[in-house]
């Protein structure tokens, strides 16, 4: 099972993602900004992040060029659930699998927990 | 004419396109909460308060939402009557409470003193109240949690009614920014995670009553109020 960073700004959609992610056994630290993401990365050494672009302050974006700028965090995989529609987010969506090597870009109101918890499994057991 | 009309079509546009993408948090999480015991077969998982209470929240937000849309649309005025603000602040804070605990915050009744009615539209200024309470305490910062209030107290200009909380970056030049950059950026509050599209709504609501959201302070806690004015005729009763 995966340590899973779940980088959610809604408290009550972090909870729920978290009580489903870890009954299928993964260990899950939370994070409701970016500038605690980084903090909470760097304490947890995720297998596989799960983040939600549109927060406060700084966005998803600025997040992952941060986390992607530190080497250790440069293969972690970075799954995208957000509430952005999916074309909204073709402008940066070369940017966001090419640069910053988001591996799956998710829209969350149409993303089931089950959905989630199949691609955070397709991640870390990659076929 | 034309122009003005096209002006409050594209301010009509604006405000539906931030007010769906608002709606889709209340929904997803009553989406996620009702699979939760479904995928993890114990039933008592999924928080069925959580479910009530964000169904609860969408459906107020949906009416809210359309008067807010309406009055945009027809330009029209609320009739003003005397209204008790300290009672429609109970009745207010009794609505938000549940809402309010989903997000770890409590939230405080904060009324001093005794208020002459305010003219104001009943039903318009509890729906534009509830939109800005619904609005800020989905965006209420984690790190700042714990508590906001719905206040009102006496200025020289007036009875000023709002909600207060940690939000001092929601400075006036914040709010008039977001003003201008809603339904065309996605997040026109940089302070704030959400769209702030239920704060655009209580704005439009308030403008039809003839005052508007500012920017306020209230015992050492920042947040958005509205400056209503008394009620002559009952002052002199």
């Amino acid at each position: 099972m995966a340590n899973v960073l779940l980088i959610e700004p809604d408290a009550v959609l972090a909870r729920t993602y978290m009580q489903a992610l870890q009954h299928v056994g993964h260990d899950v630290s939370y994070a409701a900004s970016a500038q605690d993401a980084i903090a909470a990365a760097d304490e947890t050494k995720p297998d596989v992040v799960v983040l939600e672009l549109r927060m406060a302050v700084h966005d998803g974006i600025e997040f992952l060029y941060e986390f992607r700028s530190y080497p250790e965090w440069q293969r972690i995989p970075v799954i995208v659930n957000s509430h952005i529609v999916p074309s909204n987010l073709e402008p940066v969506r070369v940017a966001l699998q090419d640069d910053l090597g988001v591996t799956a870009l998710l829209y969350k109101p149409r993303t089931s927990l089950q959905q989630l918890i199949s691609q955070i499994k397709g991640q870390i057991n990659p076929t | 004419m034309q122009g003005d009309s096209a002006n409050k079509s594209q301010e009509t546009t604006q405000l539906l396109r931030s007010v769906a993408e608002q709606l889709k948090m209340p929904l997803s999480t009553i989406a996620r909460q009702a699979e939760l015991g479904q995928l993890t077969g114990d039933l008592s998982l999924t928080d069925l308060s959580a479910i009530r209470t964000h169904a609860s929240a969408a459906l107020t937000l949906v009416d809210c939402y359309l008067l807010g849309l309406q009055l945009i649309r027809e330009q029209a005025a609320l009739p003003l009557e005397p209204v008790s603000v300290s009672s429609l602040l109970v009745e207010t804070a009794h609505e938000l409470e549940a809402f309010a605990k989903q997000y770890d915050t409590t939230l405080e009744l904060h009324i001093a003193g005794k208020y002459e009615p305010v003219m104001a539209h009943h039903a318009g200024l509890k729906s534009a109240l509830l939109s800005l309470g619904y609005a800020l305490l989905e965006s209420y910062p984690v790190q700042q949690r714990g508590r906001m209030s719905l206040a009102v107290h006496r200025t020289p200009n007036g009875i000023v009614t709002g909600l207060y909380g940690d939000f001092e970056q929601l400075s006036s030049k914040a709010w008039r920014t977001a003003l201008q950059l809603q339904g065309k950026a996605p997040r026109p509050f940089e302070s704030l995670s959400s769209n702030g599209a239920g704060l655009f709504v209580a704005e439009a609501i308030l403008q039809a009553m003839d005052t508007k959201l500012r920017v306020g302070k209230h015992r050492k806690q920042h947040g958005l109020a509205t400056t209503l004015q008394p009620s002559q005729q009952l002052s002199f009763v």
